[in-house]
């Protein structure tokens, strides 16, 4: 092999070194990847809790969705179950918070707990970091009167997408980890 | 026999005189002797000490200062004593008690370096504690219609609403880590979504008329 073509060969060998060297996570920065990730599912169901209340006007609605959407990768789906039908339905982010938006309760209730990893953020061969995290949803749906007229428990997994990307910021380059959310699957429905 | 009689007085003065002048010379002696003694014990209680207190010194088991342990140090070297023991003892004292004070030394200056650090974190923290709590008021806003005063009234001291604002979610080995950069609008707007601030402003970045240009936190 020409002596030009090897010292290529070391060069590059020494370029990907150094940029999977910043890719390779130490304990402490893989904690804070695996928290921002969390973070992000907390930041969704405050989104969905003002999405869903009737005191949210038209434009905080339309502010807040799109910031809620913007935590999902394109194509996601979220599912969506009820105790009064068998069938789960999964729709786009989009059309879920519109549907979401514009239920017939007077008031709607929606809180998140016990949100966690149901398996830890894996790194995939691309260099993407993907786990699963899971929630626990209570919904509660009033009428004009304020009677709670239906309530359920809802747990449901998230897939979670973290990737190390790069941008230019006051003509610096900056190293962010992009968190994107996909699909919400339902698991199980209870009163 | 009447000639030891006549001369009996003298005979007496001269036996007197010369008990008189052995005892005083046997007590001299005794004197001597006892001063050479006590002085003897003397030194050896000085060379005993000595060497207890410079082994007390060497081994750390004393509660003397370093300023005591060299006055001590300084007497014992005074008395010149001719001890091989204490002459090696004093030789190992006077480097231990070299490399101690070099080493307070050192410590001193490390604090005092801390310290000067301390301040200026304080400093620096106190400069962006206005920024801290006015972004930590949106959070805490009572409604939705409050908190949007507010964002109006925090924007003017913005360049514009698009302005960047980077947040470190870890700076382990001195290398930051980025969330997704957003825009100070977008932000501000998080937090008042969020009802929750648990940033530190980190970095604040101004163009010559003094309105922000870029905002950098860290998570706590």
């Amino acid at each position: 092999m020409k002596l030009s073509y090897l010292w290529m060969l070391v060069i590059a060998m020494g370029l990907s070194f150094s940029v999977t060297a910043q890719d390779e996570l130490s304990l402490e920065r893989k904690q804070a990847v695996d928290s921002l990730a969390l973070e992000k599912v907390r930041d969704l169901s405050k989104y969905i809790s003002i999405i869903g209340s009737k005191e949210t006007d038209a434009v905080e609605y339309r502010r807040v969705s799109a910031r809620a959407e913007e935590l999902f990768m394109s194509g996601s789906e979220i599912g969506v179950s009820s105790l009064l039908k068998s069938e789960i339905k999964y729709f786009t982010v989009g059309k879920y918070f519109e549907r979401l938006n514009r239920l017939s309760y007077s008031k709607v209730e929606i809180e998140w707990y016990n949100i966690e990893y149901m398996s830890d953020l894996q790194k995939q061969p691309d260099g993407t970091y993907v786990g699963v995290i899971t929630i626990f949803q209570k919904f509660k749906g009033y009428d004009a009167e304020g009677r709670l007229v239906y309530q359920d428990t809802t747990k449901k997994d998230i897939t979670v997408y973290v990737k190390r990307k790069e941008t230019q910021i006051g003509g610096r380059l900056i190293g962010f980890w992009d968190v994107l959310l996909g699909d919400m699957r339902v698991k199980e429905t209870s009163k | 026999m009447k000639l030891l009689i006549k001369n009996a007085p003298k005979i007496m003065m001269f036996i007197l005189a010369a008990i008189i002048i052995t005892s005083s010379t046997t007590s001299c002696k005794s004197k001597k002797k006892l001063a050479r003694e006590k002085a003897a014990a003397e030194y050896t209680m000085k060379v005993d000490q000595a060497k207890k207190d410079l082994t007390a010194m060497l081994n750390s088991t004393t509660s003397w200062s370093l300023d005591q342990q060299d006055e001590r140090l300084n007497v014992i070297k005074s008395y010149n004593i001719d001890d091989k023991d204490v002459v090696d003892l004093i030789s190992k004292v006077e480097s231990k008690l070299s490399m101690d004070r070099a080493e307070t030394e050192r410590l001193a200056e490390e604090e005092r370096l801390r310290q000067i650090e301390e301040e200026k974190l304080k400093v620096a923290a106190s400069k962006y504690q206005k920024i801290d709590d006015q972004l930590n008021s949106i959070a805490t806003a009572q409604n939705v219609d409050i908190a949007n005063k507010k964002i109006n009234l925090i924007l003017q001291q913005f360049d514009t609403p698009d302005i960047p604002v980077l947040i470190i979610i870890s700076n382990a080995g001195g290398f930051n880590d980025y969330d997704r950069p957003t825009t100070i609008s977008r932000f501000l707007n998080y937090l008042k979504d969020k009802q929750s601030y648990q940033y530190k402003v980190d970095l604040v970045k101004r163009d010559g008329l003094g309105k922000i240009t870029e905002l950098e936190l860290i998570k706590n």
